[in-house]
């Protein structure tokens, strides 16, 4: 209790002064500030804006304050950069929230006649699925029972890391986020079908290469066809066609698993054995689902499970190697929760607290989605004194927030230690890598067991330094917040 | 009929729909809390209801084992109903269809704060301990107290039999109210 008292205090704010202060003054769309067009698309295009779009939110609350609203290719909208009035927002979502209702991932769907998935459905078609997966993937009971699988990849992961290693003379690993794409891409297949897919062999299969490739493509080609008005796209037909392409493989690749493994489940029963599978898409095909919906659904789970893996984990491991005091405590606190052992299960987990701190700090500082977004589509709302008509799209600017000095201090340095003393008072909207509420991260608790049980295996087994020619690395947006060059690290065995 | 209830819970079958009436018959309240309508389709607030339990306890055979449980809702109003040993109190919304507007948006899986409430410091400190899972969502929640916690990871027990529980405004109702919606 006495832990809960110290976080209410900083909260100490009235939830009802809070709200009635915007009545004061309700203003209208019109009066709310912004770039000017030319000068917007001047930056996205020729500023190499859209890879700087996260750095453009920070921009926009310095020169317009906490709201503004800017045209992304056709479409206006609302950025909100103040976790108040992110709040504020979130907080007016609705039964079933919705995050755009334009976007060129649902065309790509439409065109090709294709299901839509957890990340592109909406309204009752989303509820359903959502209802059905999350219960195997959010409860903390139900996640628990992936460690074992889990652990079992970490073991390819870490066999792979030491044969990299042993390449290099000084054990150098040189674009450490290409093999925790691959570790990223095993781990949800194997949570998703629970077989292996090989991704963490020595030679690794081409279609796996090809898999993670179309990814990388198609989230630059996200942007770029939706920054592109349409006259633009007839002139440049090839970044849709690209993009399309990518999806085609990325459904193919889906398919072809799921077909499989489901091929195999019936020539099990048909010899008269019992199948009783705990993989996703057992659950998923097991609920009268149409196929084309499984299709889609596994298609969306697979893609969102690799880059969010492979950059938190390449991010943390970057830290980490540039703050040894702190890799070597975490290192003790893994040390300390196993004793004998080597290989911890998700209960170990729950009594690592600067574990979960240094992810947190990590998803603070790069989360792997730097902007969400919102449309209310059935009522006008309100926020931050603005009404914001129905249909609007508003951009909620999360990178913004988890890097403002006023929520964070000293906000671009890493000090996983600020989570374990709660003693920042930052807002509790300001740092949220996996949103929140029914439509936040259906992975969230995957995610972090799974970088959980790598991380403490890579320092149990390896001290990890930075590159001694290595340079900063930052951060880029390619629709998700990804590393802007490689990152090479030195793994020193233990 | 306790029979049908307890032996359909223990196996994890859903109730036939006559066993889900009369259970809702035994549950006592201060108040009508169904529409009659509401009746007209059990199967979907079935569906709901299994999905949501997350105790694994076994539910007691006879009805004297129920717990009471007062709800002050919103608007001020008490609300007392019977509970089974087990459920969750955001079960125990589900079930008793209670009207609270977004309460358990996300269905019990911790993804967020809807399901709120606020507990006597007496009750609260024989609550269980609080996982990092819970705390973290319940620092997200409107109207954060001393005493606070999320409906769905409370499971009632008889020690708890007669407790008060709150549930505190939402941001909706302050922003009608202050006419800003």
């Amino acid at each position: 209790m006495m832990q809960q008292m110290m976080r209410v205090s900083w909260r100490g704010v009235s939830p009802v002064i809070k709200w009635v202060e915007p009545v004061a003054e309700v203003r209208t769309l019109d009066q709310m500030p912004g770039p000017s067009a030319v000068r917007f698309v001047l930056d996205l295009l020729a500023n190499r804006g859209l890879s700087r779009l996260h750095e453009m939110q920070v921009d926009g609350r310095r020169r317009f304050g906490p709201m503004w609203k800017a045209s992304f290719g056709p479409v206006l909208t609302v950025h909100v950069a103040e976790p108040e009035l992110i709040e504020q927002v979130l907080r007016q979502e609705g039964h079933t929230p919705m995050r755009s209702d334009i976007s060129s991932w649902k065309d790509y769907r439409k065109h090709r006649g294709h299901g839509y998935g957890l990340l592109t459905a909406e309204g009752e078609e989303w509820q359903k699925i959502r209802s059905l997966l999350a219960k195997h993937m959010l409860r903390p009971k139900s996640v628990e029972a992936y460690d074992s699988t889990l652990n079992a990849v970490v073991t390819d992961l870490i066999t792979k890391l030491k044969l990299r290693t042993q390449q290099n003379p000084h054990g150098v690993v040189s674009d450490i986020a290409a093999e925790f794409y691959r570790f990223g891409l095993e781990g949800i297949s194997s949570v998703l079908f629970e077989s292996r897919i090989g991704c963490l062999d020595a030679v690794v299969p081409v279609e796996t290469e090809r898999f993670i490739q179309s990814i990388n493509t198609m989230f630059v080609m996200t942007l770029l066809t939706m920054a592109m008005p349409a006259w633009l796209h007839r002139l440049f037909p090839k970044p849709w066609r690209t993009f399309c392409q990518c999806w085609d493989y990325m459904f193919q690749f889906a398919k072809g698993h799921i077909d499989q493994r489901l091929k195999e489940e019936e020539e099990k029963l048909a010899r008269g054995q019992e199948v009783e599978g705990r993989y996703l898409t057992y659950f998923l095909s097991r609920a009268g689902i149409p196929m084309k919906s499984v299709y889609s659904n596994v298609t969306e789970l697979l893609l969102a499970g690799v880059d969010t893996i492979s950059s938190t984990l390449s991010w943390s491991l970057y830290e980490l190697s540039r703050h040894p005091e702190i890799q070597a405590s975490l290192r003790s606190e893994v040390i300390k929760v196993l004793g004998d052992r080597r290989i911890p299960t998700a209960a170990d987990v729950a009594a690592m607290p600067l574990m979960k701190a240094v992810i947190k700090e990590i998803t603070r500082l790069y989360p792997v989605i730097p902007g969400n977004a919102r449309v209310i589509t059935d009522r006008n709302i309100t926020v931050g004194g603005y009404v914001i008509p129905k249909k609007t799209l508003i951009t909620l600017c999360h990178y913004a927030t988890s890097r403002d000095p006023a929520q964070f201090s000293d906000p671009n340095s890493f000090t996983p230690q600020r989570w374990i003393s709660r003693d920042e008072g930052n807002h509790p909207y300001s740092s949220l890598p996996f949103g929140v509420g029914k439509r936040s991260c259906i992975g969230r608790r995957i995610a972090e067991l799974e970088l959980y049980l790598a991380l403490s295996r890579i320092l149990l087994h390896y001290d990890v330094k930075p590159d001694p020619s290595s340079c900063v690395v930052r951060p880029m947006t390619r629709t998700i917040l990804v590393p802007d060059r490689e990152i090479n690290l030195q793994f020193i065995e233990l | 009929m306790s029979f049908t209830m307890a032996a359909g819970r223990l196996v994890g079958l859903s109730l036939s729909r006559t066993s889900w009436i009369l259970s809702r018959g035994a549950n006592t309240s201060s108040k009508t809390l169904a529409s009659p309508n509401k009746l007209s389709d059990p199967n979907n607030d079935l569906i709901r209801k299994r999905d949501i339990t997350s105790c694994s306890v076994v539910q007691p055979l006879r009805s004297e084992n129920k717990v009471t449980v007062n709800f002050i809702n919103r608007d001020g109003e008490k609300i007392t109903v019977k509970a089974s040993p087990g459920d969750t109190i955001l079960d125990v919304v589900v079930q008793q269809d209670l009207d609270i507007d977004g309460y358990g948006a996300c269905e019990g899986t911790l993804a967020c704060s809807t399901c709120h409430v606020i507990f006597e410091e007496e009750t609260y400190k024989q609550l269980g301990p609080i996982s990092d899972e819970e705390m973290d969502m319940l620092d997200l929640a409107y109207g954060l107290t001393d005493t606070s916690r999320l409906g769905c990871q409370i499971c009632l027990t008889k020690s708890l039999d007669g407790m008060t529980v709150r549930v505190p405004e939402s941001s909706a109702d302050i922003r009608q109210s202050d006419g800003s919606a």
